[in-house]
């Protein structure tokens, strides 16, 4: 029988209601500080290091039981006490749970017991990492700056967090900027290798100072003093306003639902990618030419911001309900259109190729235009004499075309491949993709680093490519076929569209393999291994459940 | 043909362990105003979720237009106008966007009947949803759900959004004239004086059954005249029904 106690102050009211809510992940820090304890008092002996195979190489093994557990801790911890797990995070309003602000208590504890659990917590993870796990492992870190660091994070975190902003979406570019911020402290005072005492002096003063900006931002939000700048934009917007509104009819349904889609996400990608691309390129005029190395860089970073961009505009792009953040059934405005599911669909599919050709458009025109008032096109145009030089001016077009062609694609794939993820409704299937998709960013550098230090694992991991490509298109092509059945079993697609899509696809994959047996003419790619890679390259299996996850959530 | 706008047949459905509808069976022939009553949690908007196609049946059937709503949601909800009890419209819309927007759904809007709402609710064309207060969204959704002239209007607790004025004025006066076009009503709530001045048919609901179906006159003449808050009382309970009347 569950005894239940009286909660007699807030502290404990507030502890007890963080411990309920994430119970799950306060279970997996005890078990990763219970793990790390036992490891060092009870299986090595006094001044033995945590070898596991006795190599001295420290990274995969670091990676392991350092990075990644306390990582998705820290990263899961940070958002659980600055509430961000239950708000949204792109509101102008506070994510501090406003129901809480009708508590018979003061701001200033509503501030300070989450703060103080949050920077306990972190602190503590830090701490017990250094001593019973990093220091075992070999690596020498400092005990007390790394604790107060994670303490100071988490602290200003939510003082950013529990912050009313004027605008919608201000407090991602503040938080991204903030935490980026963080890093880049957090690595020069390594290189620098400054003591431990000046890190002390500098960190210990910023927990007063978070607490102090937290509580003021509690307060503004209790007393739902959220500042209003969109004003400005409407000021912009009567710019607008001056250009003739269209009022003519919509030729069809699917067009007013796609322009609806376009006015509802599309504008969100163009818009940052207009945003960050000119701060990229301004490091082209700081580079000069002698600087070839960063003018590359700046280059690749610009190409790939579209992509990447396209990732984070993606979770607003799959959710359900544009208003609830914990809804997971469709919107009844949207489920209630007279439209078929696929048509809903189809709709959010030709937003996305529109907003991916905006972005597109941006950075297309922002290069040349960043090359030429920078004077740095000679650089560029030496590369690509280079390349020219080595496999033909034909060849060397071609792959400058298929590479800003798969870029955009891949930008496009990027808006549209989690749409089932989001769209089916299903809560488990949505926060397990948000879990893997955080553990895969962890992994992915520890593994690139083994795998680059690791030639043996690099001849191993060439044999076994075209088995490692074979079993992935099994997989897709045997998901696309299990998701065409049912299509066609729950009548979401006609049979015309199912053979068209089908068809389609198949004239695509072979497009790309003919563009890869003519581009890649040297031997050491089989054209089984082209075809392969061909077959994964094209978007089928995720984005074909889409309409059959989004029939699913609003006929549940 | 069935003359039967809707017809409800032996539908359960539970979420969990609770049990939102118990073999619910129910028919709205076409041109009159359903009252829905019930208390809150009672099933009403789970059987109208159902209707709309929203939930599919787990067990039993339900046709609309003597279609299936989950399986040809084009068919049924291109003939339906469907006011939320949370009224969800994009607050990034004007007033003028949305129109244009909604009446490429319908093959029936009729332009100049949207206009003349527009009018009477004295609702800006360039205003965005976001600007307007509760009523006048509620105005808004009112205003789409009506200008194609559905054949069925369906209205979810349409009155938790709107000032006394257009409860009583308004949405009765619609509710009338669409009624006297030979098209249906159907709307939930849970303030039964309401209920009793605009409806014809009475269906109450409680934890998941229905307890009594008819037509109101019917129903008041079988209990004496008394007030539909009475009869209420006497067939779902006192608890409930002050939760009703809340």
């Amino acid at each position: 029988m569950r005894t239940r106690k009286t909660i007699r102050s807030a502290g404990v009211a507030i502890a007890w209601e963080l411990c309920r809510r994430h119970r799950w992940g306060f279970a997996a820090l005890a078990a990763y500080l219970l793990l790390a304890g036992t490891t060092d008092l009870l299986i090595l002996e006094p001044g033995q290091a945590l070898r596991w195979d006795g190599s001295p190489d420290v990274p995969p093994r670091l990676a392991a039981t350092v990075v990644v557990p306390v990582s998705i801790l820290a990263y899961y911890f940070l958002a659980a006490f600055s509430f961000g797990l239950s708000g949204d995070v792109a509101a102008r309003q506070s994510m501090y749970p406003a129901r809480m602000f009708t508590l018979p208590v003061t701001t200033a504890a509503l501030a300070f017991w989450p703060m103080l659990y949050g920077t306990a917590t972190l602190a503590t993870l830090l701490m017990v990492t250094t001593r019973f796990v990093a220091g075992p492992s070999g690596v020498d870190l400092p005990l007390i700056w790394p604790a107060l660091f994670a303490a100071a994070t988490v602290a200003w975190t939510q003082a950013l967090m529990w912050m009313p902003y004027g605008l919608p979406g201000l407090r991602v570019i503040i938080a991204v900027l903030w935490l980026a911020t963080i890093d880049a402290a957090v690595f020069t005072a390594i290189v620098l290798k400054v003591p431990e005492n000046v890190m002390v002096a500098v960190l210990a003063p910023q927990i007063p100072l978070a607490y102090l900006a937290a509580r003021f931002a509690v307060a503004r939000a209790r007393r739902g003093d959220v500042p209003d700048w969109r004003g400005m934009l409407a000021r912009l917007g009567q710019i607008v306003d001056i250009l003739p509104r269209s009022h003519a009819r919509f030729r069809s349904a699917a067009h007013a639902q796609a322009w609806f889609e376009w006015r509802q996400h599309g504008r969100s990608l163009p818009v940052w990618v207009g945003i960050l691309v000119p701060c990229e390129l301004a490091l082209l005029f700081v580079a000069g030419k002698d600087m070839q190395s960063l003018i590359a860089y700046t280059l690749a970073g610009v190409l790939l911001t579209p992509p990447f961009m396209a990732a984070f505009v993606a979770a607003s792009v799959r959710r359900p309900h544009p208003r609830v953040s914990e809804s997971y059934g469709i919107a009844p405005f949207t489920a209630t259109r007279p439209l078929a599911s696929a048509a809903l669909i189809a709709a959010k599919l030709r937003m996305a190729i529109w907003s991916t050709l905006a972005a597109w458009l941006l950075v297309l025109i922002a290069i040349p235009a960043a090359l030429t008032l920078s004077d740095t096109w000679p650089v560029v145009i030496a590369r690509a004499r280079q390349l020219s030089d080595g496999i033909g001016a034909p060849r060397t077009v071609v792959v400058g075309l298929l590479g800003v062609s798969g870029l955009v694609a891949w930008t496009w794939r990027q808006l549209v491949q989690g749409l089932y993820v989001g769209l089916g409704g299903r809560e488990w299937l949505i926060r397990s993709s948000t879990c893997l998709t955080l553990t895969a960013l962890i992994f992915i550098e520890p593994i690139v680093q083994w795998i680059r230090e690791t030639s043996d694992v690099r001849v191993a991991l060439w044999n076994a490519l075209p088995w490692i490509l074979g079993v992935l298109a099994c997989c897709k092509t045997s998901a696309a076929a299990w998701i065409a059945t049912r299509l066609y079993r729950s009548r979401v697609l006609s049979d015309r569209t199912l053979v068209t899509g089908a068809t389609c696809w198949v004239a695509v994959v072979l497009a790309l393999f003919g563009l890869f047996t003519w581009v890649l003419f040297t031997p050491f790619f089989p054209r089984y291994v082209l075809g392969l890679v061909a077959i994964l390259a094209v978007p089928l299996a995720r984005v074909s459940a889409a309409p059959l996850a989004l029939a699913w959530n609003r006929h549940r | 043909m069935s003359d039967s706008v809707i017809r409800v047949t032996e539908l359960t459905r539970r979420f969990g362990a609770t049990t939102a509808l118990a073999s619910v069976s129910l028919s709205l022939p076409r041109g009159a105003v359903y009252g829905l009553v019930g208390a809150n949690g009672a099933g009403k908007t789970t059987l109208i979720k159902h209707m709309l196609g929203l939930l599919r049946a787990a067990s039993g059937s339900v046709r609309v237009f003597g279609l299936d709503p989950v399986a040809d949601p084009v068919g049924v909800l291109s003939r339906i106008g469907y006011l939320s009890e949370d009224n969800d419209i994009p607050g990034w819309m004007r007033v003028e966007e949305l129109i244009r927007y909604s009446r490429a759904f319908y093959p029936a809007w009729d332009d100049g009947y949207a206009e003349e709402l527009r009018d009477g609710f004295a609702l800006d064309p360039t205003a965005r949803i976001r600007t307007l207060s509760k009523g006048q969204r509620a105005r808004v959704g009112l205003l789409i759900a009506l200008a194609h002239r559905p054949e069925l209007l369906v209205l979810d607790e349409p009155s938790s959004g709107l000032d006394p004025i257009v409860r009583r004025d308004i949405l009765g006066a619609v509710m009338r004239t669409i009624a006297a076009e030979g098209r249906t009503v159907l709307f939930s709530s849970h303030l039964l004086d309401e209920v009793e001045q605009v409806a014809d048919h009475v269906t109450m609901i409680s934890h998941g059954r229905i307890v009594l179906s008819g037509p109101l006159a019917a129903i008041r003449a079988a209990n004496r005249g008394a007030p539909l808050s009475e009869i209420f009382v006497a067939h779902v309970g006192t608890a409930t029904a002050s939760d009703a009347d809340a």
